[in-house]
């Protein structure tokens, strides 16, 4: 295939973003630039939070446009300025219509992707009729997918599903000593979960956790669970936290760097998050890309990562009792020392894509 | 015949087949195919094949599937038959292929491998399979032309799933249950449910004359090789010439041919026979064909006996005229309310009708049937229903006021102001439906009007249900091509719809709780190139071409006996009884003036739903 598609992405963010949505873009649009064929990936996202050091080769990411009508005004600036464009890419759900009506325009093929909650109740008939406009749509897990055809009239066969993937940054090790001595984790063992701590995204499930504990504990007294990411219901779990009096077992680390994340897996035993909202959970396959076992939910996306309960843990989100005996297991179990989420891993990730592009492309 | 299942983990994540899960799905179709089983697992454990088996061809071992070829590349399970697999046997045996066995099975093996997913063309017969291509990484769904054999699929993005029966598919335990708003709403419109739905978002149905491939990618779009009304828009193309003699003769040689392929098998072949022209006939042909040993079986019921209505005696008549070992099974009441827990554990989809069949098709496996030649779709062909004379009477007559935008809704409005009970729902939906092919077809065929369905259904499963079937849109569908005469039209709907959706798939839940294969001669693609060109330019004289085909002529009274549909007193069982303990009290629309089936399909909707 010669190198002539050209890509127009419209996303909310990507390279440069934090965030599930931002890193899946960052992946999504590399491997996208990798693919041959693939001449030049351009970028338009609605938001960055720091300036991309490097991006990868054939991928071109503009500014950063927040307000909505001039999102949409840059949007047909680039298309028109960019043409031909051969594959109008929409990076959420919410910029569907933009991005039909782009398609539409440029008599392009277009490519939806859908995340999670996003995607999942229905939304007003226009962004419905936008979605059963696209001649693809990527999904990050079978859940998403279920739920999408729920609501969107669109031929199954059109919806496919891209899980995430995982960086090679997140491989075993050893516990880091700093981090043992930071949060005084030496002889422990230690639970964790990691996530933003936003009252929007109360089922992410930590107080779930915090009220397994006392069992846990009955039998691990050794354990400490900490919980990584910061944000505006730390203060609710933290109440909580008191009122169980655990005060002394709980640790809020707030908000860490992303270069000190593989290292938290590493410190931990076992990653807990009886989440019942994931789209998918990719710090599911950070963990188990770091060795260590985990737990979560089996009533969302978190089944994909957990392979259905073939490499963690899935677990009914709202049984405590069940929570707490999957805990103790996991305690209890020797390390897993193997990337269990090799199954994920990038180079599987990009020959998928590369697949979708080029069927895509051919019809 | 058999069943048929298979499990493809395309995708990267997904995790290998687990084959407790394929036992499940296979076993469960254990009275479709009693006389043996097999399973096959790829090396890599990325694919599994099932199979139950019902030996009709090559009874031996070797006829054991899942079936691979020589070299291991091919695999196949197939549910079926192949009428002219001696035909393409003797074509790949001189392009150099080699057999093992005297399968069909085998010849479907040999001639992928020589034509690819084009195959399908060669064939005639009713089949469904799945074909795993090794080298290609891909699997190759296939369902014949008509739909005759069902073949029901499962995608959840990572692992495509399929098998002959949808309950077969759920017995897995790895596929979704959530409900399908668009079937549901199809079932309570036609009484059956429209394929591709299924009555489970995740669960559909390969179309009929559809071949569907599966590789790493996943699920591609199905492709059509065949569709009726494109056969009978080239009849339209190609009238017949000749006289009335010419025509009978031409005729009776295409039916004499379709019943001879459909009598091949290794065990004997019986016919169900009621006191109809067209099951008679093809008992006069099955003895044409030189089958001189033929077992046929007819229903009777003690509500009948004495009446116009009860069939044996004709039947009887029918069985004397050709020499048929002939038996009359007695159906009675208390039978059948025995029976009822089990028609609905075997019923794979909702439907209002296939209680006849299950009755029959127990009457033959009672006296040692495996094969039995049945009639259906004698009526499509032949244009034997009313709905040949009044769609296209109700198109006419309502062309005009039809287009008067608004006067459907009018009449909607005042019904809604007169009460429900007053006034017949199809009545008022004629303004609204009647001045189309598509419309009307609706209105003949139709339970529940699209505005009643909310009642039934509940407001958000009939507004998801009608925003993703698009009824009409459906109906309008099938007639493309269109044909241009009202019988090619009104042919294409009942073979496309009513047929299909429900006659084939009746029977063949029916027939094969019992373990009896049913082959219907007069539902066949080669058939109906022939006929079609006749049919839809002389219907009048064509309508006697089959009761005029059999050498030794149909008795007298068979003939001269008004046309009526199969009789049978269970629609006043199903009357009498309230077999289903309702959530809820049967809404005002259901009311028995407006016919049974409605009940009975609102019944059937909670039962299965519940």
């Amino acid at each position: 295939m010669a190198r002539s598609i050209r890509v127009l992405a419209l996303v909310t963010d990507a390279f440069g973003g934090h965030g599930g949505i931002a890193q899946y873009n960052s992946d999504f649009l590399s491997a996208l630039a990798s693919c041959e064929g693939v001449r030049e990936v351009i970028v338009l996202p609605r938001a960055t939070e720091r300036l991309p050091s490097t991006l990868p080769h054939g991928v071109r990411q503009l500014g950063p446009v927040q307000s909505r009508a001039g999102y949409s005004l840059a949007a047909l600036w680039t298309a028109r300025a960019h043409r031909p464009i051969d594959i109008v890419f929409c990076g959420h759900p919410y910029m569907a219509p933009l991005s039909a009506g782009i398609a539409k325009i440029l008599c392009a093929p277009l490519w939806v992707q859908v995340h999670g909650v996003d995607a999942w109740a229905e939304l007003s008939g226009l962004y419905r009729r936008s979605l059963e406009a696209a001649d693809l749509i990527t999904a990050v897990s079978r859940y998403t997918r279920r739920r999408l055809l729920e609501w969107v009239g669109i031929d199954p066969v059109r919806v496919k599903i891209l899980p995430n993937t995982v960086n090679p940054q997140f491989r075993p090790g050893q516990k880091p000593g700093y981090l043992l001595e930071r949060y005084c984790a030496g002889g422990k063992k230690v639970l964790m979960t990691v996530s933003r701590l936003a009252s929007s995204e109360r089922y992410k499930g930590h107080d779930r956790v915090i009220r397994a504990l006392p069992r846990v504990l009955s039998e691990h007294p050794e354990a400490v669970y900490l919980i990584v990411g910061d944000g505006d219901d730390r203060a609710r779990l933290q109440a909580i936290t008191a009122d169980c009096g655990l005060v002394e077992k709980v640790c809020f680390t707030g908000r860490v760097v992303p270069e000190e994340l593989p290292d938290h897996f590493r410190l931990a035993d076992v990653l807990v998050m009886p989440s019942t909202g994931e789209g998918f959970g990719i710090v599911f396959l950070e963990a188990m890309a770091t060795g260590i076992h985990v737990i979560g939910g089996n009533q969302d996306g978190s089944l994909d990562p957990l392979a259905d309960g073939v490499l963690g843990r899935a677990v009914d989100p709202d049984n405590g009792e069940e929570l707490a005996s999957a805990i103790c297991s996991a305690l209890c179990a020797a390390p897993a020392k193997v990337d269990l989420a090799n199954r994920f891993n990038v180079r599987e990730f990009t020959e998928h894509l590369h697949k979708l592009v080029r069927n895509l492309s051919e019809n | 015949m058999c069943g048929i299942a298979g499990i493809y983990a395309y995708h990267y994540a997904a995790n290998p087949v687990e084959h407790a899960e394929l036992r499940r799905m296979r076993d469960h179709m254990a009275a479709r195919g009693p006389d043996g089983l097999g399973e096959w697992y790829s090396q890599h454990e990325r694919v599994g094949l099932g199979h139950r088996r019902l030996t009709i061809i090559d009874l031996s071992e070797r006829g054991a599937q899942p079936m691979a070829s020589a070299d291991a590349k091919l695999v196949i399970t197939f549910n079926g038959e192949i009428y002219n697999y001696r035909q393409l046997r003797t074509s790949l045996e001189s392009e150099g292929y080699k057999f093992s066995t005297q399968t069909d099975a085998e010849v479907l093996l040999h001639l992928y491998a020589e034509k690819g997913q084009a195959m399908v063309n060669d064939l005639r017969g009713m089949f469904a399979f799945g074909l795993w291509d090794a080298e290609k990484n891909a699997l190759l769904l296939a369902r014949d032309p008509y739909g005759i054999k069902p073949l029901y699929y499962a995608d959840d993005g990572w692992t495509l799933r399929f098998a002959s029966q949808v309950k077969a598919l759920l017995v897995g335990g790895k596929v979704c249950r959530r409900q399908e708003p668009a079937g549901w709403v199809g079932f309570c419109l036609f009484g059956s449910v429209p394929e591709p739905f299924t009555t489970y978002q995740e669960i559909r149905a390969l179309p009929a004359g559809s071949t569907l491939w599966v590789d790493r990618i996943g699920t591609r779009q199905p492709k059509q090789y065949f569709s009726i009304a494109d056969a009978y828009c080239h009849a339209e193309a190609t009238r017949s010439v000749g006289n009335g003699e010419d025509l009978q003769l031409s005729a009776r040689e295409a039916l004499l041919d379709s019943v001879r392929h459909h009598l091949v098998a290794d065990v004997p072949v019986g016919a169900f026979l009621s006191g109809g022209i067209h099951s008679g006939a093809l008992v006069g042909l099955m003895h044409d064909a030189g089958q001189q040993d033929i077992q046929t079986v007819t229903l009777a019921f003690d509500e009948f006996r004495g009446k116009s209505e009860d069939e044996a005696l004709l039947a009887a008549a029918v069985a004397a005229q050709y020499g048929t070992r002939h038996t009359t099974r007695v159906v009675t009441e208390q039978e059948f309310r025995e029976d009822l827990p089990k028609i609905l554990e075997a019923m794979d989809q909702p439907t209002v009708d296939g209680l006849t069949s299950w009755f029959v098709s127990k009457a033959a496996r009672e006296i040692g049937l495996k094969v039995a030649i049945s009639s259906l779709g004698g009526d499509e062909l032949f244009g034997g229903y009313p709905s040949f004379r009044d769609v296209p009477f109700c198109v006419r007559t309502l062309a005009i006021p039809g287009r008067i935008p608004g006067l459907g809704d009018l009449a909607r409005w005042l019904q809604n102001r007169l009460g429900q009970r007053s006034v017949n729902p199809k009545a008022v939906g004629l303004l609204k439906y009647g001045a189309t092919y598509s419309g009307a077809y609706l209105l003949r065929r139709g339970l529940f009007m699209p505005w009643e369905l909310e009642t039934v259904l509940g407001a958000d499963t009939a507004r998801l249900g009608l925003r993703r079937l698009k009824p009409i849109s459906h109906i309008e569908a099938l007639l493309t091509p269109r044909p241009k005469t009202s019988f090619g039209k009104i042919a294409v709907l009942e073979s496309s719809l009513y047929m299909r959706n429900q006659l084939l798939r009746d029977t063949d839940w029916a027939s094969m709780a019992h373990s009896i294969q049913v082959r219907v001669p007069l539902v066949d693609a080669k058939l109906l190139s022939q006929l079609a060109p006749t049919m839809t330019s002389s219907r009048p004289r064509s309508k006697r071409l089959l009761e005029n085909s059999p050498r030794v002529p149909l008795p007298a009274q068979v003939i001269e006996r008004r046309k009526t549909g199969v009789a049978t007193p269970i629609r006043s069982w199903l009357q009498r009884g309230k077999f289903v303990q309702q959530s809820r009290p049967a809404p005002s629309l259901v009311v028995e003036q407006w016919g049974w089936a409605r009940r009975w399909a609102f019944e059937l909707a909670e039962l299965v739903k519940g």
